[in-house]
């Protein structure tokens, strides 16, 4: 209701009513009037005995007539609008689902006040619907636009705050495509915008987020480094005070460590062990502070498999240098009968039931080539290639049906590989070797790091051990039924698809995870590591944004005025009748 | 007594010079007096013959129809006699109402009743209907001698009935004078009254409040002989249904009236001397 003080006309209006008030007040004083006998009015007498126990108003009718008539004037002065459903905004919350929402606890944390102040909002203002939108990683919605209280509630109990990451700028880019530019779009979250200018009168930003001292794992791997295993932890104070947490590592019920860490100011602490091949999964945990999710990491042993590799080449210089590069890349087996790996310069290699085929073109009437090449820098083979100032040399062959390229220069196919039918890869490598350049530089022993590493990744099982939440893990099973047992809740039976048997797993849990393929049981750990989640320092509390502008407000809700006008003047109708009626009758 | 009264007594008994009561025959009876009555007595007009009886006064024998007939006859005369009128007064409290010349105007009409029934060679006597009936002081003397008490009993007619009644004289000419207003039955009321008289009039006497409703408003009504209070907001409608009830109350009075033979008429207290003419056609005061 738009206070009627601040307009005039409403103002007089109401001095209005106390004025009538008065008058009547006045007027209609009870004159005493001494008779000589109650007999002649015992009709009034009796109605009042016989009608209801409660004082009738002793006022005449027509004075609450005038009363209406300036309340309803009053009313119409204050430009009365009615907020009609078909025309009133529907809500788009952006939750933001990231883990530091949590900070301070179940009882205090930034989400906790969030939803209060969503609570508030709802009972403030009517919206024609409400839409909850996820803001984790990657933004998702969390459930149908709902109308009922009940209904908000339940979809709010989704927002579990485990995300490592907030993608509110998609998740408002989403809420945007949603509504059409037609909804309010509220972001809940404990971080201050990048910038306040929500020029489009669209977006509310709440924050409830308090600046706190928090020391947390950032970064943690594992990584077999020949009979040992290598561990980092890097550890991250981002409070502007030196911080000290204990920090406690242990492989399943033995402690190999456990000592105090004190950390600058905003600075990072770096702990490096070595461990014996074979030690179990190791848990690292700090202290309690603020945010619980960044205080433990997990760290399970790193895969120690291999690529049996057969070298189908019959020209010894390029053969010995492809064993030398092999050997570099530290993933080559031992062994290599029934290869995984088989590189040839026949048109047709050898049999190979699970082998990748690498045909090198050694031709010698090649074409030395400088530049530009292009590489598809997104292909597993492509990583960390900078082929700037190589000398390539390649036969001036056309691209084979089928094959795609990796790299290129010109028209001509330098590297360029097919998935053939059984999911194997069909790589052709157009290299003279010894006209080029590219074996001497760096490029060539990670171009078959590339190689071998792509292989071992579509190879049964997980190459990598140790994820980030929210990482992708995709596990390459080897039977048809995988089981699946998170660090929490119940294991869950997985089918494997495709033709190399993949399968997804959706990592939202920190944890030691495991996997049960053919019997063999495989652990991986997935950890927090989200520093600018842990990253308490740049939290805030406030409000930006604003929705409501004065030409938006004019579409969603329509003048009322005429309504009250009407009733005004119909009162004046009946007032005047009535006026004229009881002078007749006077 | 105030001024006011003592001036209406004396104003009523001017006015009352100009009417007499109609006095029927059948009501010639009473003392010995000046009007010739139905009965035989001893003034000089002859009515009739008749036997001699043994105890006639002797000086009633007329001899020389003795002489004719040779039978004792005597004559006959007619009587002598006052007739005699009861003034029935209302002297509860609402015959002196505040702010009207209710009571001014009832005694200036029990004054020219009086005067009237003077005129009309009757004696008077004046009856007051309070706590039971009670002769006025000082009543049958003209009415300037009158002594003219407080109106102070809340009690109406039928309660002074009922306590004590009047004694009132026999073939004589009764006259109410009240404003009829209390519940009950008037013919009961009126049979009382008109027991053994020759003649009633019931006047009516109301105070333009009472007759004519109040305008429209919030009123605190007072009963002025119960004290009851009573708050309401009169309008249009309020008004008429006040005339409505006035007319049934006072049709119900002149139903009564009519079955027991009696005479009504209503006067508002403030148009007194403009509503004699009103009294002379009903036949109630008569023109002298």
């Amino acid at each position: 209701m738009i206070p009627a003080l601040t307009y005039p006309l409403a103002l007089i209006g109401l001095v209005a009513l106390p004025t009538l008030a008065a008058i009547y007040f006045l007027r209609h004083k009870h004159r005493r009037q001494p008779v000589s006998s109650l007999l002649l009015w015992q009709h009034q007498l009796k109605s009042r005995e016989g009608g209801a126990k409660l004082d009738r108003p002793r006022l005449p009718w027509i004075f609450f007539l005038e009363l209406l008539i300036l309340a309803l004037l009053i009313t119409a002065a204050t430009g009365p609008r009615w907020q009609l459903p078909e025309t009133t905004r529907p809500l788009i919350v952006i939750l933001d689902d990231s883990a530091s929402m949590l900070a301070g606890g179940e009882k205090d944390s930034a989400r906790v006040r969030a939803e209060e102040r969503l609570n508030a909002l709802l009972r403030e203002r009517k919206f024609h619907s409400v839409r909850l939108l996820l803001a984790g990683s990657k933004p998702r919605l969390a459930g149908p636009a709902v109308t009922e209280q009940k209904e908000i509630r339940a979809q709010l109990a989704q927002w579990t705050c485990r995300a490592p990451a907030t993608a509110i700028e998609s998740a408002i880019a989403l809420a945007s495509d949603l509504s059409k530019q037609q909804a309010e779009i509220l972001v809940l979250t404990d971080r201050a915008p990048a910038h306040d200018d929500f020029a489009d009168g669209r977006i509310r930003w709440f924050a409830f987020g308090r600046t706190t001292p928090n020391v947390a794992f950032v970064n943690a791997a594992r990584t077999a480094n020949g009979e040992q295993d290598r561990c980092l932890l890097e550890l991250a104070n981002h409070s502007a005070v030196p911080q000290s947490a204990r920090l406690t590592l242990r492989a399943g019920t033995n402690t190999l460590h456990s000592g105090a860490v004190s950390i600058p100011a905003q600075s990072r602490e770096r702990i490096i062990l070595n461990l014996p091949a074979g030690t179990p999964a190791i848990e690292a945990s700090l202290t309690d502070d603020a945010l619980a999710a960044d205080n433990r990491a997990w760290l399970a042993s790193p895969s120690r498999r291999h690529v049996r590799v057969q070298l189908a080449i019959e020209d010894e210089s390029l053969r010995t240098l492809l064993e030398r590069t092999l050997e570099s890349t530290g993933l080559r087996a031992t062994q290599n009968a029934d290869p995984e790996l088989v590189l040839h310069t026949s048109l047709a290699g050898p049999m190979a039931t699970n082998g990748w085929h690498v045909r090198l073109v050694n031709h010698t009437n090649s074409l030395a080539y400088t530049g530009p090449f292009v590489m598809d820098h997104a292909h597993p083979l492509a990583r960390g290639l900078a082929l700037d100032g190589v000398i390539w040399s390649a036969a001036t062959i056309t691209n084979a049906p089928g094959y795609l390229p990796v790299i290129s220069a010109g028209d001509i196919p330098l590297l360029s590989a097919r998935t053939d039918t059984l999911g194997r890869q069909q790589i052709v490598l157009n290299l003279e070797a010894t006209a080029s350049t590219l074996p001497t530089t760096p490029n060539w022993p990670v171009l078959f790091h590339n190689l071998l590493d792509w292989r071992l990744q579509e190879m049964p099982g997980l190459h990598e051990r140790n994820f980030r939440l929210g990482q992708h893990v995709t596990f390459r099973a080897a039977s048809t039924a995988v089981r699946w047992q998170p660090p929490e809740g119940v294991a869950k039976n997985l089918t494997p698809s495709g033709t190399l048997g993949a399968v997804a797993l959706e990592t939202d849990l920190i944890g030691l995870h495991r996997i049960i393929d053919n019997n063999i049981t495989t652990e991986f750990a997935v950890n927090f590591l989200a520093n600018d989640e842990s990253d308490l320092a740049a939290a805030k509390t406030g409000e930006w944004g604003e929705w409501n502008r004065p030409e938006e407000t004019r579409r969603e809700y329509a003048s009322v005025l005429w309504i009250f006008l009407l009733l005004a003047l119909a009162g004046l109708g009946g007032h005047l009748r009535a006026v004229a009626r009881s002078k007749g009758t006077a | 007594m105030p001024d006011r009264l003592r001036q209406s007594l004396v104003d009523g008994a001017r006015l009352g010079q100009r009417y007499a009561l109609p006095v029927p025959q059948h009501a010639l009876a009473g003392a010995a007096g000046e009007r010739l009555a139905r009965r035989t007595g001893s003034s000089v007009d002859f009515q009739d013959y008749r036997e001699y009886q043994p105890g006639d006064d002797t000086r009633t024998i007329d001899w020389s129809v003795y002489g004719r007939t040779d039978k004792l006859t005597v004559k006959l005369y007619r009587d002598e006699v006052t007739p005699h009128l009861d003034l029935l007064v209302d002297a509860s409290r609402s015959m002196s109402l505040d702010a009207t010349s209710k009571a001014a105007s009832l005694w200036k009409l029990a004054s020219i009743f009086a005067t009237a029934a003077d005129n009309s060679r009757c004696t008077h006597a004046v009856w007051l209907a309070g706590d039971g009936f009670r002769r006025l002081p000082n009543d049958t003397l003209p009415p300037p001698a009158w002594e003219i008490p407080d109106f102070d009993s809340a009690r109406h007619l039928d309660d002074a009935f009922a306590i004590l009644p009047p004694k009132c004289r026999r073939l004589g000419l009764r006259v109410l004078i009240s404003d009829l207003l209390w519940p009950g039955d008037p013919l009961a009321t009126l049979r009382r009254i008109a027991n053994g008289a020759a003649e009633v009039f019931v006047i009516q006497l109301l105070a333009r409040t009472d007759a004519e409703p109040p305008p429209p408003g919030n009123l605190r009504l007072e009963d002025s002989e119960s004290g009851q209070v009573f708050d309401l907001y009169l309008d249009a409608s309020g008004q008429q249904q006040y005339r409505d009830a006035l007319v049934r109350h006072q049709e119900s009075w002149r139903d009564a009236c009519r079955q027991t033979g009696a005479r009504f008429a209503t006067v508002v207290a403030e148009q007194l001397e403009e509503s004699l003419p009103t009294l002379t056609a009903a036949q109630i005061l008569v023109p002298v």
